[in-house]
């Protein structure tokens, strides 16, 4: 398998607590990499670091052949058009449209004219379905559709591969089916990779190619889920069975 | 050393260690503030030199013109009319006490007024109303990751969030000062005359007033109108967890921009006195 995304040795700490301890992970193009663990364990920082929303401490991380961890905020332009993230809470912009929304990425990453931008924006809405919402206000619509919004917004640029911070969180099942079955479309039919941070189990298992269990800071083991599930390992039995007790050691609990 | 002097030795140790890691801390907060004054006046360069290339979405810097300027004009009309009035009254008051003679008042509060009371007393007042607002725009948008998404949507945070607050906050400022000086000026007179019975023509009477008072309001108006975004959206852009961290960037910001108008008013005055040799 040859690495499109690759994390070597990578810590980080936040206020002297580390976090990630020498964290290793390989994700080829084209696969759906779902990342579990419990919460605070680093999953986030884990997909934030790639995109240079937070700096490593130490370690490296390579994208498509080449070295990101360290490139200056101007030079991350290009590659935040490349890779696309759709947040834990959508973060829409409160002060604009749903139109507004998907076409500000599109008039800055593509210098598309701001009318443009809006047309475009309003057809990128048609294709999840939020058309008619175009010129609402992101505080006017439920969850389900402002994260709807928010992966229209990040699918404007036709990004090679999206990061989906807890993609099905707050969602209700059939919602969170309709995003795992984009997300697999999104793999299928187009090639992107999806790096997917999720502590929802059913989606996990549903539609990953691959899932990296985090634990105490480093990739404790990538399996297929299928692997994953008849695991004899303790720790990701006790995860995955989420038993209260066993031998996993849960800090703040 | 003697193992009684152990413990004191630690905690002068732990004393001097706190206090250094409390002045690296304010270094790095002045040099990351004075980074992002020199960032929004990148901004603004880029944003000049950018307005004929492709269009933008219009109307931002227009509301945020009516969000410092119109949406200040009740508040700023109503604090400094009644400090106005109470001012005048104070002055009148002393007066009656001791020679009775009200002909300087309306002269030399009108001289105090566009020198001094109505530039920095406006931009206390836009430190707390306007600065509270952006830090706490600013900082919720920090802590639900809108600027995460800002910056993945290509958008330089400070370009987008200060620019225009700032050229808002330089344009209204300087509005606010001279409108503010006008209301304060004009309650203080109609105290005078209905608490005192002074004559309105003789108080209202610009004899003092020399230009270099008007370049001070000038150039006090832009520093405070320059200083209170600038700090504010700092303040914003550190918010850091939740609502906890959303509240303590609006009082940092509050704290700060006031802190700045004093500091900035003491700076201008002082700097005003030695160019004019002490005639002010």
């Amino acid at each position: 398998m040859t690495a499109f995304i690759e994390y070597r040795d990578v810590t980080k700490a936040f206020a002297g607590k580390p976090v990630l301890r020498g964290m290793n992970l390989a994700i080829a193009r084209g696969e759906v990499m779902f990342i579990i663990g419990t919460s605070g364990v680093g999953k986030s920082v884990t997909i934030k670091h790639l995109i240079g929303l937070l700096r490593i401490d130490g370690g490296e991380i390579w994208f498509d052949g080449r070295r990101v961890d360290r490139l200056p905020e101007r030079a991350l332009a290009p590659l935040r058009k490349r890779i696309g993230m759709v947040f834990q809470s959508s973060t829409l912009f409160d002060s604009m449209t749903l139109a507004e929304n998907v076409a500000l990425p599109l008039r800055k990453h593509q210098r598309m004219a701001w009318t443009a931008a809006l047309d475009e924006a309003r057809r990128r809405l048609a294709q999840v379905y939020m058309a008619e919402h175009a010129e609402r206000y992101p505080a006017e619509l439920s969850d389900g559709m402002r994260k709807r919004a928010a992966i229209a917004r990040t699918l404007a640029l036709d990004p090679e591969v999206v990061l989906f911070d807890e993609p099905t969180t707050g969602l209700d099942p059939i919602s969170a089916r309709r995003i795992d079955r984009l997300i697999r479309e999104l793999a299928g039919s187009l090639g992107v990779t999806a790096v997917v941070v999720s502590h929802d189990l059913a989606s996990t298992f549903a539609i990953a190619d691959r899932v990296a269990f985090l634990y105490q800071g480093v990739v404790h083991v990538v399996a297929a889920p299928g692997e994953l599930r008849a695991s004899p390992d303790p720790i990701v039995q006790q995860f995955i069975t989420g038993r209260s007790s066993g031998p996993m050691e849960t800090p703040g609990f | 050393m003697p193992d009684a002097e152990l413990p004191r030795a630690r905690w002068l140790h732990q004393r001097i260690e706190g206090a250094g890691a409390a002045a690296l801390a304010a270094l790095e907060a002045a040099v990351e503030l004075w980074r992002v004054y020199v960032a929004t006046w990148a901004g603004i360069v880029r944003r000049v030199a950018r307005r004929r290339a492709h269009g933008r979405p219009r109307g931002e810097l227009a509301r945020q013109l009516y969000s410092i300027g119109n949406r200040s004009l009740v508040f700023i009309a109503v604090t400094l009319g009644f400090i106005g009035m109470v001012m005048t009254y104070e002055a009148c008051l002393q007066l009656a006490r001791v020679t009775g003679d009200f002909s300087q008042v309306g002269s030399q509060f009108l001289r105090l007024i566009i020198s001094d009371f109505g530039p920095t007393l406006t931009g206390l007042m836009l430190a707390t109303r306007v600065g509270a607002g952006i830090a706490a725009e600013i900082g919720s948008m920090k802590v639900t990751e809108q600027i995460d998404a800002l910056r993945m949507s290509g958008v330089l945070p400070i370009d987008y969030l200060i620019v225009p607050r700032f050229i808002a906050s330089l344009v209204m400022t300087l509005v606010l000062a001279v409108f503010g000086a006008v209301v304060m000026y004009t309650a203080g007179g109609l105290t005078a005359k209905y608490s005192f019975g002074v004559n309105l023509g003789l108080y209202f009477d610009a004899s003092q007033v020399r230009a270099r008072h008007v370049v001070l309001l000038v150039i006090k108006a832009i520093a405070f109108g320059a200083a209170i975004p600038v700090v504010a959206g700092f303040c914003g852009l550190r918010a850091r967890g939740s609502s906890e961290g959303v509240g303590w960037a609006t009082t940092a910001a509050v704290i700060g921009g006031s802190f700045a108008v004093i500091v900035l008013d003491f700076v201008i005055s002082a700097a005003a006195l030695f160019v004019t040799g002490g005639d002010l």
